[in-house]
């Protein structure tokens, strides 16, 4: 026994020295924590982004010395799983920064939360302008929260007015339309809005209803837009299950075109997914390839040469909040909140879809420049063509087949 | 008004497939079988991985779908519901445990997103001005058949009158012979059959997704309840005031409230005749 007392001896002094203090912090990797629904498409893809670029990043040697690293955790589409998941991250695996979040209604959970922790949290799925509004009540509880994507739902409002107004009414020569939006938070913020600057524009919203995002059977629905004798079908649809909602109104081959924001048409494999009866709508993306910035093309490419399919609009944002938190922590020098937060308020970052900075309640800014809002439409083919605005366009907007020309 | 009688009618047919098999199986074996709408999931499923995957031709693929999801029931009446049989505790555990089961073997299999089954007809018939999805029109003309065949066969063939006699007093038909345990597990077969073929006919105006089983299975119970648990003709007259009360409130009033006219009507039935509007303990 008195001879392995020595060895012994070393092999602790060795085990010691390898796991000091200082040295295990300098070489333990920063942690994301990507809070996301990953059973679902949005999810999956807020993951499979935020990994692309952490893996770019950590080709070219990591930030300050260090690799990136991550941990996911399910927020679902529960609040009580998104705390959940927040508190797990922040608490048990001590991460360094959150990013992600889908669902506003569960990202308003989560935020007394993150706040709690004081881990900043770059969101790149939830739109509603509330997300951030509680930055802009009380800046020094809940400064930590920054929304990269997607643009909030005034915005996306804002832009939907152009396309009503410039497509809907001067193109396809429509003034009466009605409005069919599903029950959640994000709608109920975007709809005053849209209705305000819709009826300062001279068109008539002749009828308009907010569904239950469980609901499966929207034929009624359809007949009562029929019946309220509307030219255009603005559809605004997150959550619900918009393929069982496209297919029954591609086969009640309502007498007017349709379009609107409808996230789940934003995936690329949607037309087939519904045997092509998407063909005709018109719904809003974040991103599609298309040299929007120089960006754009090979994330673009990047990402289907990793993944084998294309990405829906979370994974770009997934990408380009951790690639700006990586600018952010090398500019601050740190990886602390402080001063990362002073560094994210000053950013102006070039993104995948346009430049990304910050008004002062951390919501990202739209506009010439910035990010912005495609319109897409589904077209012969399942071919996806952009027909608004002017300058990125791709296409003209046609008319459903039943519509004739 | 001719929509309302149409769609009611669709939706009506649905339902008494769904509640038919349910009760089917309850009346004959005492079983409250809580992955009923497991084989409705199931029937879609099959026929979309049958039509999508394996590019199987849309008839031949209904039928096979039809004819696994029924297999599927009787093997589970046979490894997992036989030897439980004598607690009914136990039974509703161990379908309840196989929906939950089949449900995350659906996640994992096919993951969260909704899946596109084919349509026998996919562009609208116009009906006196109305305009009526095809495939509405054809889930509603299969329903009718099914049913009907069933009926003949219960009442008309000697294994209908075996199963009629075990829904009366399984111990003394086994007595006379009738080997109730085969008996059993072909009307769990049919059982599992008609939801299954609910599940095909449906896919491709309704929804296709893991989740797809609840709503079914609550209104396959509901309509049991309402028309008697056991009786055939009960859930057939409760499915159509179930499926007609549900349209008209969709069409002249709001299609959010449809949901809550399953629970109205249950709640009524309990209070005003707890046994069903058809309700007898023993009736086929």
């Amino acid at each position: 026994m008195r001879r392995l007392i020595p060895f012994l001896s070393a092999a602790l002094l060795s085990a010691l020295a390898a796991g000091s203090p200082a040295k295990a912090a300098a070489k333990k990797p920063i942690l994301i924590g990507i809070d996301a629904p990953i059973q679902l498409q949005v999810g999956k893809d807020i993951v499979a982004g935020e990994k692309m670029a952490i893996d770019e990043i950590n080709a070219k040697g990591g930030v300050l010395g260090r690799k990136l690293a991550y941990v996911v955790a399910d927020e679902g589409m529960n609040p009580q799983l998104g705390v959940s998941a927040i508190n797990k991250l922040t608490a048990e695996d001590h991460v360094n920064v959150l990013i992600g979040g889908f669902s506003s209604g569960v990202v308003l959970a989560e935020e007394p939360h993150i706040a709690q922790s004081r881990t900043v949290f770059l969101g790149v799925g939830a739109a509603s302008p509330n997300v951030t509004a509680l930055v802009g009540r009380d800046y020094n509880k809940y400064k930590y929260i920054f929304r990269v994507n997607p643009l909030n739902s005034t915005l996306q409002a804002d832009q939907l007015i152009g396309f009503v107004n410039n497509v809907v009414k001067k193109k396809l020569g429509r003034k009466k339309i009605a409005i069919l939006g599903e029950s959640a938070i994000w709608v109920r913020d975007l709809v005053p809005v849209l209705l305000k600057g819709l009826q300062g524009d001279g068109i008539q919203v002749a009828y308009k209803e907010f569904f239950d995002e469980s609901m499966t059977d929207f034929t009624p629905l359809f007949a009562r837009v029929k019946a309220s004798g509307a030219r255009y079908l603005l559809i605004i649809i997150g959550h619900a299950n918009s393929d069982t909602f496209i297919k029954q109104l591609y086969e009640s081959r309502l007498p007017m075109p349709y379009g609107g924001i409808d996230v789940k048409s934003m995936d690329p494999n949607f037309c087939s997914r519904v045997g092509g009866e998407s063909i005709g709508e018109t719904t809003v993306n974040f991103v599609t390839r298309a040299p929007i910035t120089r960006k754009t093309i090979p994330f673009w490419d990047g990402f289907e040469k990793l993944y084998h399919r294309a990405p829906v609009y979370t994974a770009p944002g997934g990408y380009n909040a951790v690639h700006l938190y990586a600018w952010a922590v090398r500019k601050a020098g740190t990886t602390k909140a402080g001063p990362l937060i002073k560094a994210l308020e000053g950013a102006d970052y070039l993104g995948v879809g346009g430049r990304i900075k910050f008004d002062k309640t951390h919501d990202v800014l739209a506009g010439p420049g910035y990010q912005n809002i495609l319109f897409v439409q589904w077209q012969k083919g399942c071919k996806r063509v952009v027909v608004w605005p002017k300058e990125l366009a791709s296409g003209s907007v046609i008319l459903q087949p039943w519509l004739g020309k | 008004m001719l929509t309302v009688l149409i769609y009611g009618a669709v939706t009506s047919a649905i339902f008494a497939m769904l509640a038919v098999g349910f009760t089917l199986i309850f009346g004959v074996a005492r079983i409250l079988n809580l992955a009923h709408g497991t084989f409705y999931a199931l029937g879609a499923y099959s026929a979309f991985a049958l039509t999508t995957i394996l590019k199987v031709p849309l008839l031949p693929a209904a039928i096979l779908s039809v004819a696994f999801v029924a297999l599927f029931g009787i093997v589970m009446e046979r490894v997992l519901v036989r030897p439980l049989r004598n607690s009914a505790l136990a039974v509703l555990m161990i379908t309840l445990a196989v929906a939950l089961t089949m449900q995350q073997v659906l996640f994992l299999v096919f993951g969260s997103q909704s899946k596109n089954v084919p349509a026998f007809i996919n562009h609208p018939v116009t009906i006196h001005g109305v305009s009526v999805d095809g495939q509405r029109l054809v889930a509603l003309s299969i329903a009718i058949v099914l049913i009907a065949s069933l009926w003949l066969f219960i009442h008309r063939t000697r294994v209908g009158s075996a199963i009629l006699a075990i829904s009366q007093d399984a111990e003394a038909a086994q007595y006379m012979g009738i080997p109730s345990n085969r008996i059993f597990s072909l009307v769990m077969g049919l059982s599992a059959a008609l939801a299954g073929a609910a599940g095909v006919i449906a896919a491709p105006f309704l929804t296709v997704r893991p989740t797809m089983d609840l709503v079914p299975m609550i209104t396959a119970f509901s309509v049991v309840i309402v028309g008697g648990l056991g009786s055939i003709p009960g859930s057939i007259l409760a499915a159509l005031i179930i499926g007609y009360s549900e349209t008209i409130v969709a069409f002249y009033w709001n299609p959010q409230w449809t949901g809550a006219i399953s629970l109205i009507a249950v709640l009524l039935t309990l209070v005003l005749r707890p046994s069903g509007l058809m309700g007898k303990p023993i009736s086929l």
